[in-house]
């Protein structure tokens, strides 16, 4: 999930401005294959251990020195719409909990900061990411 | 289908089966008392079939479904029976004498857990 200037970004009781993208990986941390005895291809291939990672990247405009730091945990949400439009917006929340904070200075881009995240489930099985209508 | 005397234990998942080592019991000398180095042959080995597979249900009580009705062939003596693989080999003759889940449970989009069972054709049976 890749999402460009979302508007209103919120992380626990604080508003982060001026982001310019966030990025929503899903990926497997185990895997789990098996084959039969009857050829060379696995019959059972399941993902029993994921994470969903969190990239964050904002653009900072005057000194912080009060800024998210690894731990951090607290219910991150966003809204979007396909076409930045109010038309069918959608809130996009998680609770998520900081375990990077980055930054970057150019002449080019000015000093961005990239926030990584990791999402966590309230269960452990239901899906730590919520897309709801905003309407 | 692979069954255990006619019970189809292995079909919720993949399942590989393997002979163990077969050939002759050679035992230490000093084991059977003779006082002189080397080892002695005292017959041919148990043959011992491993099938090391995975259940997969839907639920968490389908699991414990497989998982008992593995646990339920366990018996002291052990039931001797016929043990058939995918390709209709057959073993007669074959007690199971282990079964071991290898943990964690895997729950993704199947609840699932890999096992191992050992079975043995016990000579003197």
């Amino acid at each position: 999930m890749l999402i460009l200037n979302p508007r209103h970004v919120t992380f626990a009781a604080a508003t982060w401005p001026d982001v310019t993208l966030i990025t929503l990986s899903r990926r497997t941390t185990r895997v789990v294959l098996d084959w039969s005895d009857n050829g060379p291809h696995p019959t059972f291939a399941d993902c029993p251990e994921q994470r969903t990672d969190i990239k964050l990247m904002m653009e900072v405009q005057r000194g912080d020195l009060d800024g998210p730091r690894p731990g951090d945990t607290g219910t991150l949400a966003f809204f979007t719409s396909p076409t930045t439009a109010d038309g069918a917006r959608r809130r996009v929340s998680m609770t998520a909990v900081v375990v990077g904070v980055g930054h970057e200075v150019s002449l080019k881009a000015g000093a961005v900061r990239t926030i990584d995240l990791v999402a966590v489930s309230s269960d452990g099985a239901a899906d730590p990411v919520t897309i709801s209508s905003a309407d | 289908m692979s069954t255990f005397k006619g019970i189809d234990l292995f079909g919720s998942g993949p399942h590989r089966f393997r002979q163990g080592v077969q050939g002759e019991d050679v035992v230490p000398n000093y084991i059977l008392g003779i006082s002189v180095s080397g080892s002695t042959p005292v017959g041919t080995l148990e043959l011992d079939v491993v099938v090391a597979g995975r259940l997969v249900a839907a639920s968490e009580a389908a699991l414990w479904a497989l998982r008992d009705a593995w646990t339920a062939q366990l018996a002291h003596p052990p039931v001797p029976g016929a043990l058939i693989d995918s390709h209709g080999h057959e073993w007669e003759d074959m007690s199971l004498i282990a079964y071991e889940e290898a943990p964690p449970t895997d729950r993704g989009r199947a609840r699932s857990i890999a096992y191992q069972a050992t079975f043995r054709r016990f000579n003197s049976v």
